[in-house]
């Protein structure tokens, strides 16, 4: 995998994003194609590294097939001491190559924010990332895990809400 | 060739997996890959075989159309085609794409045309071999295809309006949720912009998926045979038109209809339901 050879600037656009994410999306913006899809390969490599670990244990658990996509995924998100969240994604094997290299990006990109951080988080970065011609018809589940993950930060949240109430 | 294949009106339309593997440096063939995911091909591929996609190399960017005849040509020509090639295609999800991009040569007058029984899945299934290595081959002079057969093998919204008209042979090889009108999306799919749910006026629903095996193979002539001769009422000179969503699925159908029964007269409609569900005073019928 390659490493962006200039971090994002507090001018740059990708200021706007968190620390973590924002280096990515600056590395895939400053990639040629042909660079950018061996990226995004190796990230769709590594999905695997990403899935829950024997032991741990998490503050919640979202597993499930939706209807509109094509097969079963799972979010476990953890909150450490510092209120700071960390996620382990689960793929069944039919999840396309694009929605798996996301998701290894996501992880490591979101690793550490807090929720409020991940649930303003707009999805314009997508893109940015895939290349504006990967992202079309029969591609769109490449946004499908930022969905999952926003969902199940808004449970949690909400939940915490209501203990505290 | 099994016997089951031989059964087949153009058995010579499908390669099986291991004939392929026995055959991958067969002269003057080239392997296609055609894909819904648009990395899969860059995660390991048929050794030899070239990428060609649906989006990208087979549509025109800015209008909803095909390439042009020149196009076609410069992407023959770059991956090593020459118009007397034979074209193996294979790919994901039970060869939808593969078809696709089957037609899309059929399209450009290119008849040496193949598919791999049981596309990517299967092949992978059976751990044959694959390679991250893209080919390089000298190019060709592919010559410039004289016009594209859009009267003879694809449908537009006015063929598939007066097919309906007519009480001509309609076949939507969408799921049945879609056909009914339960749902505007496809199932295992976000919605794709349609505004209404339903089918063209007298379509029957023969999902796509009624002619493939559990592992995406053909099923047998006799069963197709089944499904479309007897159970449709479809006879091989008649005039019939496929649609599913934006031509995919219907590619898949309209291969069956074509090599496996040997219908001469069978046209795409790939503006299908993302066209005409969202046309203004299309008529649409909804059924329970």
């Amino acid at each position: 995998m390659s490493s962006g050879s200039h971090e994002p600037t507090e001018d740059s656009p990708e200021s706007h994003y968190p620390g973590k994410l924002a280096s990515i999306i600056h590395l895939f913006e400053t990639l040629p194609e042909e660079e950018k899809r061996e990226n995004l390969i190796a990230y769709s490599e590594q999905a695997k590294k990403h899935e829950p670990k024997e032991g741990e244990t998490f503050d919640l658990e979202d597993v499930r097939k939706d209807e509109e996509c094509t097969d079963t995924v799972g979010v476990f998100l953890r909150l450490d001491a510092e209120k700071r969240a960390h996620f382990r994604i689960t793929l069944g094997p039919q999840v396309q190559t694009l929605t798996k290299a996301m998701t290894s990006i996501l992880c490591k990109g979101l690793d550490g924010l807090q929720i409020p951080e991940i649930l303003e988080l707009p999805a314009d970065f997508v893109p940015k990332i895939v290349g504006g011609h990967l992202v079309r018809i029969r591609s769109q589940t490449v946004y499908y895990i930022l969905t999952r993950i926003k969902s199940a930060c808004k449970v949690l949240l909400n939940r915490q809400r209501a203990a505290e109430a | 060739m099994s016997d089951s294949t031989s059964q087949y009106a153009h058995p010579e339309a499908l390669v099986s997996t291991d004939w392929l593997a026995a055959h991958l440096n067969e002269p003057n063939t080239r392997i296609v890959e055609s894909n819904e995911d648009v990395l899969l091909y860059d995660t390991g591929h048929i050794p030899g075989a070239v990428h060609i996609d649906w989006r990208q190399d087979l549509q025109d960017a800015l209008v909803r159309d095909y390439i042009s005849p020149e196009a076609f040509a410069e992407l023959c020509s770059k991956n090593g085609i020459g118009p007397d090639t034979t074209v193996i295609f294979y790919g994901d999800k039970s060869n939808w794409w593969s078809c696709y991009a089957l037609w899309a040569f059929r399209l450009f007058g290119h008849t040496k045309v193949k598919i791999l029984d049981g596309g990517r899945d299967k092949w992978v299934k059976e751990d044959k071999s694959l390679t991250k290595e893209k080919p390089k081959y000298p190019a060709t002079n592919y010559p410039v295809p004289a016009k594209r057969l859009d009267k003879e093998i694809r449908a537009f919204y006015e063929d598939a309006l007066a097919q309906s008209q007519e009480k001509k042979p309609l076949i939507d090889v969408r799921s049945p949720g879609e056909f009914k009108g339960e749902v505007t999306h496809m199932p295992e799919y976000p919605q794709e912009g349609v505004l209404r749910g339903g089918h063209i006026p007298g379509a029957k629903s023969v999902p796509w998926k009624t002619a493939a095996k559990e592992d995406a193979t053909f099923k047998s002539a006799d069963e197709l045979r089944k499904i479309y001769t007897e159970g449709c009422n479809l006879h091989p000179g008649e005039d019939i038109v496929a649609y599913c969503r934006i031509g995919e699925r219907s590619s898949h159908t309209w291969f069956v209809l074509t090599y496996l029964l040997g219908y001469e007269k069978v046209r795409n409609y790939d503006g299908s339901w993302t066209e005409w569900g969202n046309k203004v005073r299309a008529p649409i019928e909804r059924s329970n």
